[in-house]
């Protein structure tokens, strides 16, 4: 193998690929990045034997040809070499070192046989559609702060993605939980996603998926099976495992008799909570909820270190009403909604409160209060 | 096959399976007889470990010719006199002991009963009894146990080594010996003698001396007495500071009404009273002498009697975790004199290292490594003494009364060296200030309310159906610590709501910790070490981080906040947070003592 490659491209795929690689391994391989050459294109392929993450750099090859090396490294080295540098890399008649020159550095790296990489991509993937990456990122973005990283409960370890029709009209639903709070978010079902099975991927997927997508905004293409699921887009390909698990039936937790409504300037409010937690200095304390007719008050108490109180406007159709609820939990999804109003549905101060965005309404929220 | 009635000589080795295990056993049943006898010098004398001879002679009150007789029949005792079984005043009382070793051993008894002019003797040989015939004896009971287990071969092929046979029947005496400071003891294995305690003055002193003369001199000076009740049960004895203790429990004695148990229970407890103090794997050193009326207590649970049940076990156990806690957290900062020790020895054994490097000639990076050394913890006490020379401490006489002493100087930024009237003291600061912060946090979580946080997808868990029976009686008991559940099904428990503090943690993994709980001393302690567990994490993040200097007003007000706080002698993980070394130890090094 010989290849000549420019070094700001081939930094930014190592940089995509070499996350996925865990930093310390029990099988070598798995640290390892595999290069394959051939067709005007060099292939970077990283894996940790859950998430295969494949991208293609263009680069000049001389000869074609295929070789693993260590990822972290090799992305170090790459890194470190001066702006603007083309690299040479050369695999010689020892098919256990890599040589990788640029301007006066020389380095000689270890190789491990390429035909000992693991292959996650085989396999037929029985469902494909293609989504828009805008739509890919809402359903990330609105769900995934309410990822469980609690690894008993592993089916909560992820986001859950099925296809319902509301109102006729076929959806693509994203849920997430941990337990303590519920994510959900609707975008329009794009064409062959109608018959996909209910699947979890897995938090760490979500994770890199964010990262590669992040200035995409073309469109995405995703195959998927029970078990596994691929998006493909530019030159890069994730494939992923799935959680082997069922997600809980969410819906029934999300209440439908809350007829107690209150609505409040998202960010007036989102500030109020940042500002009155400050004196809760340890995690879990509360945050209490005195709700009026025209304004809501919010308190912490702490013994420890003071109380603080906030009055907020806002406007409820119900006669007056505490509740209590984790201070971080209500930052959480403040920050998530998007418009100017954020709307709380309540029941009474020991039931599930569901937080909408008047705005939009295909995200609902679900948080469970705390009993103080 | 037909059902038939088994001859009583089997019936006798059926019975001796139980009770007459290994060597030892026999050893506990003779000397509990002795003492049940009233004795006040019980010398015991083993021969290959007690496979050829086991021989127990006491000074107690004896038998005559009739008792003789009887003694070893089965289920005849002269310690239920009114056949109440739940009035219970001596060691034994089955009526089995003697019987049992006769069926499987060659046993002569000689005894002659108190007041009477003539001893006699009888002899059973594997179950098989001799006539009682006069003999020449003492006042007392002399007891032979000859070839243990001729009678049972497959008995005798699991016994273990000569050596670990001798160790546990002394195992057995120092146990029974510790109850009984009033009685002399001695064990000979062959020409060796192993043990020789003498007989005490009856009372706390002669327990204290009893106690030091079997777990050491060591346990006596660095425990704390304990001397509780409630109701009707009360509890003395000694309980080891949380700085000595040892990698393995056996060092723990419990006793009830001078029995000694080995019960799973109140080692429980003991363990929960030491909890966040101790690092897990670390055991305490405890000798515990429970007493309560006989009939609060059934001990007929166990053949061997190791198991005892209370009346009400929650309130023993309360009582032997309130009362451990109260002790030391009386004794405060105390920490171990064996630190002292170990510092001496360490200073000692470094010494000599120390000459080797700085003279080596092929090791000059060590050599100049030590000097760089030095040479920082030089500028440390010039920077101090510069401090008190501008007076901003003037060497305050108050301080140096005080038990800590006065700060003098700080080294290495994490060691505050005090002066006190006697000696000085050595002040890890990461480690005092991390106790204090937490002892601070205790008691601010005390004071408030604890708040929950309800589950929107309740977590159900699977255990087995009498951890859910325990978990279904404790419900109330952990609800009001915010854990929130019910059963779910005969195997499953469904978890409704969450202690706030813990909202993130493994709801799973704290159930089954509870469930061992529960089990084992009947009440959720997990719970409270998770909530410690966090409030540790929280301290350690919130103290004084080794590597910062601190002012001299800083260290004095550290040392005076160590005084006032329960359990400042050791940081949360058990280890000291001070060791302190008196003029005498320091005269020591230098060779003036």
């Amino acid at each position: 193998m010989r290849v000549t490659i420019e070094r700001a491209q081939f930094l930014k795929s190592l940089n995509h690929v070499q996350s996925v690689v865990e930093r310390r391994n029990t099988i070598p391989i798995l640290s390892n990045v595999l290069l394959k050459a051939a067709a005007g294109e060099i292939q970077l392929t990283a894996t940790d034997l859950d998430i295969e993450i494949v991208e293609g750099v263009p680069a000049d090859i001389s000869v074609e040809g295929a070789t693993t090396i260590p990822a972290h490294l090799m992305h170090d080295i790459v890194r470190k070499l001066p702006d603007g540098s083309q690299l040479e890399i050369e695999q010689g008649p020892d098919e256990g070192r890599l040589a990788i020159s640029a301007g006066r550095s020389r380095f000689s790296l270890q190789a491990l046989p390429p035909d000992d990489f693991p292959n996650l991509s085989a396999g037929e993937l029985s469902h494909k559609f293609i989504m828009s990456a805008g739509d890919l990122k809402t359903m990330i973005e609105k769900t995934r702060f309410a990822i469980s990283t609690e690894e008993t409960r592993y089916y909560l370890n992820g986001i859950y993605l099925h296809h319902i029709e509301i109102d006729g009209k076929p959806m693509l639903r994203a849920v997430a939980t941990d337990g303590h709070r519920l994510a959900q978010v609707e975008v329009p079902c794009p064409d062959g996603a109608q018959g996909i099975p209910g699947i979890i991927v897995p938090r760490k997927t979500v994770l890199e998926l964010t990262k590669l997508i992040e200035d995409q905004d073309g469109s995405i293409e995703i195959a998927l099976s029970d078990s596994k699921i691929r998006f493909t887009f530019n030159d890069m390909v994730l494939t992923s495992k799935l959680i082997d698990g069922s997600f809980p039936d969410y819906e029934r937790v999300i209440p439908t008799n809350n007829d107690k409504i209150m609505e409040v300037d998202r960010r007036l409010f989102a500030q109020a909570v940042d500002r009155v937690s400050t004196v809760s200095a340890e995690k879990g304390r509360a945050i209490k909820l005195n709700i009026n007719p025209d304004k809501v008050i919010l308190t912490v108490n702490n013994p420890d270190s003071g109380n603080a109180e906030e009055e907020v406007a806002a406007s409820c159709d119900s006669e007056p009403l505490d509740v209590g609820f984790n201070a971080q939990y209500l930052l959480d999804i403040a920050s998530q909604l998007d418009g100017d109003t954020a709307q709380f549905h309540m029941f009474d101060s020991g039931s599930p409160t569901i937080v909408r965005d008047p705005a939009n309404s295909s995200v609902l929220y679900v948080l469970m209060p705390m009993r103080v | 096959m037909t059902i038939r009635r088994l001859p009583e000589g089997t019936i006798n080795r059926i019975a001796a399976g139980e009770v007459i295990e290994r060597p030892a056993s026999v050893v506990k049943e003779l000397v509990e007889n002795a003492i049940d006898a009233g004795a006040r010098q019980i010398d015991i004398s083993l021969v290959d470990g007690g496979r050829t001879l086991i021989r127990v002679r006491d000074n107690g009150k004896g038998m005559d010719a009739t008792d003789l007789e009887l003694a070893i029949e089965r289920h005849a005792t002269s310690k239920l006199p009114d056949d109440d079984l739940v009035n219970i005043q001596n060691l034994g009382f089955r009526g089995e002991a003697l019987p049992s070793i006769g069926s499987v051993s060659r046993l002569r008894i000689v005894s002659r009963a108190r007041g009477s002019n003539e001893a006699n003797e009888i002899r059973i040989e594997g179950g098989r009894q001799q006539a009682v015939k006069p003999a020449a004896h003492g006042e007392g009971t002399d007891i032979e146990v000859r070839d243990l287990f001729f009678a049972v071969p497959a008995r005798l092929k699991f016994l273990k080594t000569e050596r670990a046979e001798t160790a546990e029947a002394a195992a057995i005496v120092r146990r029974l010996a510790m109850a009984a400071p009033q009685i002399g003891f001695t064990l000979m294995s062959g020409e060796r003698q192993l043990i020789n305690l003498q007989a005490n003055e009856v009372g706390d002193e002669g327990q204290r001396q009893r106690l030091s003369d079997i777990m050491g001199r060591d346990f006596i000076e660095n425990s704390v007495q304990i001397d509780a009740g409630r109701d009707v049960f009360s509890l003395q004895g000694y309980a080891s500071l949380p700085t000595l203790n040892r990698s393995q429990s056996t060092m723990q004695f419990l006793f009830v009404n001078g029995r000694a148990v080995k019960d799973r229970t109140l080692l429980g407890a003991v363990r929960g009273a030491y909890s966040d103090f101790l690092m897990r794997q670390r055991f305490p050193m405890v000798a515990l002498f429970i007493t309560c009326p006989p009939e609060f207590v059934d001990v007929n649970v166990h053949p061997a009697k190791a198991e005892v049940r209370f009346r009400n076990q929650a309130q023993v156990n309360s009582l032997i975790v309130g009362s451990i806690r109260e002790a030391i957290g009386f004794a405060g900062h105390r920490t171990a004199s064996t630190n002292a020790e170990a510092t001496i020895s360490a200073f000692q054994h470094q010494s000599g290292g120390h000459h080797r490097s700085h003279f080596a000639p092929t090791r000059p990076t060590t050599a100049e490594h030590g000097f760089r050394e030095a040479a920082q913890s030089f500028a440390g006490f010039q920077a101090m003494s510069g401090d008190t020379s501008a007076s901003e401490i003037p060497l305050n006489d108050d301080d140096a009364d005080k038990p800590l002493g006065a700060a003098r100087a700080q080294f290495h930024e994490n060691y505050i060296l005090a002066q006190t009237r006697n000696g000085i003291v050595i002040v890890d600061q990461h480690a005092a200030h991390e106790r204090l912060v937490l002892e601070q946090l205790k008691a601010s979580a005390q004071k408030t309310d604890i708040s929950t946080q309800p589950l929107l997808v309740p977590e159900v868990v699977n255990l087995d159906a009498p951890s859910v029976e325990r978990f279904a009686d404790a419900a109330e008991q952990l609800a009001s610590a915010g854990l929130v559940l019910e059963q779910f099904g005969p195997d499953a428990i469904i978890v409704r709501e969450v202690p706030a503090v813990l909202a993130g943690a493994k709801i799973a993994d704290l159930i089954k910790d509870l469930a061992d709980d529960l089990e084992t001393i009947g009440q959720g302690q997990s719970l409270n070490e998770r909530f410690e567990h966090v409030l540790a994490t929280m301290a350690c993040h919130g103290s004084v981080r080794s590597g910062r200097r601190l002012k001299p007003q800083e260290m004095n007000a550290l040392l005076r906040d160590m005084e006032a706080t329960p359990f400042s002698g050791q940081c949360n993980h058990g280890r000291p947070t001070y060791v302190e070394l008196s003029l005498a130890d320091i005269e020591r090094l230098f060779a003036r003592r």
